[in-house]
């Protein structure tokens, strides 16, 4: 099968400037790509180098395996990006139906259930929108004309959780039906819960490529365990999965690794007046993991 | 597209084309009192302005004529520059304001080739300045009527046929300007700076061999100095005109498709 995206040394300088620095990474059809990074890494560069609004300077790309220039492909593609524009006195329904129109074409009642889903109000002028429902906007002709491949430059910026885990659930649909999406992001937390895979770029530079469900594996828990009176410390140690414990008085701290079994048997024969189990931390094991690795080590897992 | 870049300008070239009718027939409708009083008025009009200025209003020698009145005041100075700002704010609105103001992001990402997205939007300027251009026409032929100016009606659409090949041909070097570089202010200063020096090339400057070789690349020399509204259409001006357009849009489309989108 032709890679979604295939890029090779792919660089892009701005005048002197780094945008992009000898990008090679494959996406496969089907999959989610979490594409993270801080301000000014070269996301948005990446980004628009696939939708041939820029031109590299070095290396080349193929997109649904034809060069980005091609207008014809773009057709089976949908993008946000990522500092959207929506003005004028123009109706948002009459704009995406116009966007539509020019993509050859979008199913009925398909931008009304969208619309439906993410509470967007297509009845008001452009200008008039607020930040949220520009971007609510901005989603809806991404996802619209059911693109091959969706391109989402900070898709959740904006956007209240509500309407995020809306819109995530609209992303899981996309790779069900064997379609693939690349968002970018700052946080990894907002996009693990659906990627199958995450690059970081940082300073232009791609330094690591993760598997999300390896990386999951990986990941450790933290666990707080409150009781109503002082526990013996003796009670905790040597639990198979529990590390870093630390006893205080009425409260243990500690952790976990895989499963949580031992240390809740553990905790049973006393009283529990509070637990408190922090989500895994994956952005803190992939940097660790990485920075063991080197910075400038490209690493890549299939997926 | 091209519709919709038409519907996207259609206030501003309403509010163009309205204005433009009010202004010129409020200045034909001057013209029925002059007639009564020639030879005041004309020694009126040459004593108000100094002979610079008399120069940059074209001479103002038959003022008082029923066709120097409509060449004065109609096809001489301010119509005319007022058609370059109309061509120049809609051609603006082309390319490069679009771009500033980041909206033409998502058009270049349709599935249009960038030449076509260049092309459709010259053509929806053409087809602005048509418009524009033949209602003033109707105005213009209306009025002239009322107020017993008499030029021939081939000669008044030879005139109107330059002004509007002037529009465009501004227009098309905005676009074209604005195409290569993406930005508005250089745009309008590369035409503001030819408009204003070929104008003085063609009036001021007629007399004064240092500059008057200059008006080769005057558009102004191509649009009145073959006087259509007393000589009929100067045919070949008016297609060096309209082929410095069709170079200038090339260059527009070839520009714009080289080059990267909003950086
Ligand atoms: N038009 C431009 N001209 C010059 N330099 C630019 C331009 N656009 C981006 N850059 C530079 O390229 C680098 C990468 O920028 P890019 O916009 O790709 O970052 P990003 O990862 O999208 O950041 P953010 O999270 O802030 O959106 C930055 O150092 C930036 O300064
Ligand atoms: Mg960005």
């Amino acid at each position: 099968m032709t890679a979604v995206v295939r890029a090779e040394g792919l660089s892009k300088y701005y005048g002197r400037r780094r945008g992009l620095e000898d990008l090679t990474l494959d996406i496969q059809p089907g999959e989610i790509f979490g594409y993270l990074g801080p301000n000014g890494a070269g996301k948005t560069t990446t980004i628009r180098l696939l939708m041939d609004l820029i031109r590299p300077t070095g290396g080349r790309v193929r997109v649904l395996g034809a060069p980005p220039g091609e207008a014809a492909i773009r057709a089976r593609i949908g993008y946000l990006p990522g500092d959207l524009v929506l003005e004028g006195r123009e109706r948002a329904r009459d704009y995406l139906a116009f966007l539509g129109r020019m993509r050859g074409g979008v199913p009925p009642g398909r931008v009304t259930e969208l619309a439906e889903r993410l509470d967007a109000d297509l009845s008001l002028p452009m200008r008039k929108l607020s930040k949220g429902n520009r971007q609510k906007i901005g989603l809806i002709q991404a996802f619209m004309h059911e693109p091959e491949f969706v391109i989402l430059d900070e898709p959740t910026s904006g956007l209240d959780p509500l309407v995020q885990q809306e819109f995530l659930a609209m992303v899981r649909e996309v790779r069900a039906s064997g379609r693939t999406v690349l968002m970018s992001s700052h946080v990894l937390a907002e996009v693990e819960h659906v990627s199958d895979r995450v690059g970081i770029v940082r300073s232009g530079r791609l330094v690591a490529v993760e598997n999300v469900a390896a990386l999951r594996e990986k990941a450790v828990r933290r666990v707080e365990l409150h009781f109503d009176a002082p526990v013996p410390r003796e009670a905790f140690e040597g639990l198979p999965g529990v590390r870093d414990l630390r006893v205080e008085g009425a409260a243990v701290r500690c952790t976990i690794d895989g499963r949580p079994d031992a240390l809740v048997k553990a905790a049973a024969r006393f009283t529990v007046v509070h637990l408190v189990s922090a989500e895994p931390d994956l952005e803190e094991i992939f940097l660790t993991y990485y920075s063991e690795e080197g910075a400038h080590h490209d690493h890549q897992v299939p997926a | 597209m091209i519709i919709k870049y038409l519907r996207d300008n259609l206030r501003a070239l309403a509010g163009w084309t309205v204005g433009l009718s009010a202004f010129l027939t409020m200045y034909l409708g001057i013209y029925a009192s002059i007639k009564d009083d020639p030879a005041t008025y004309s020694a009126q009009a040459m004593a108000k302005y100094p002979g610079a200025l008399k120069d940059l209003m074209g001479g103002l020698q038959d003022i008082a004529t029923g066709t120097g009145y409509l060449q004065t005041v109609v096809y001489q100075l301010i119509v005319p520059m007022l058609f370059v700002v109309c061509a120049m704010i809609l051609a603006n609105r082309a390319i490069a304001g679009p771009e500033e103001a980041g909206t033409l992001e998502l058009v270049v990402t349709l599935p249009v080739e960038r030449r076509r997205v260049v092309l459709e939007r010259f053509a929806g300027l053409a087809l602005g300045l048509l418009a524009v251009a033949a209602v003033t026409f109707v105005v213009v032929w209306g009025m002239t009527r009322q107020v017993g100016i008499d030029t021939p009606f081939g000669r008044l659409l030879a005139a109107h046929t330059g002004l509007y090949l002037l529009a465009l041909f501004f227009g098309t070097l905005t676009l074209a300007v604005g195409a290569a570089t993406g930005r508005k202010a250089a745009a309008s200063a590369v035409l503001g700076v030819w408009a204003v020096l070929g104008y003085m090339v063609v009036t001021v400057g007629r007399g004064v061999d240092a500059v008057s070789w200059l008006r080769w690349v005057s558009p102004f020399h191509y649009y009145a100095d073959g006087r259509p509204l007393y000589e009929g259409l100067p045919a070949g001006d008016y297609l060096v005109l309209a082929g410095a357009t069709a170079v200038l849009a090339l260059t527009a489309v070839l520009a714009f498709d080289r080059r990267d989108v909003g950086v």
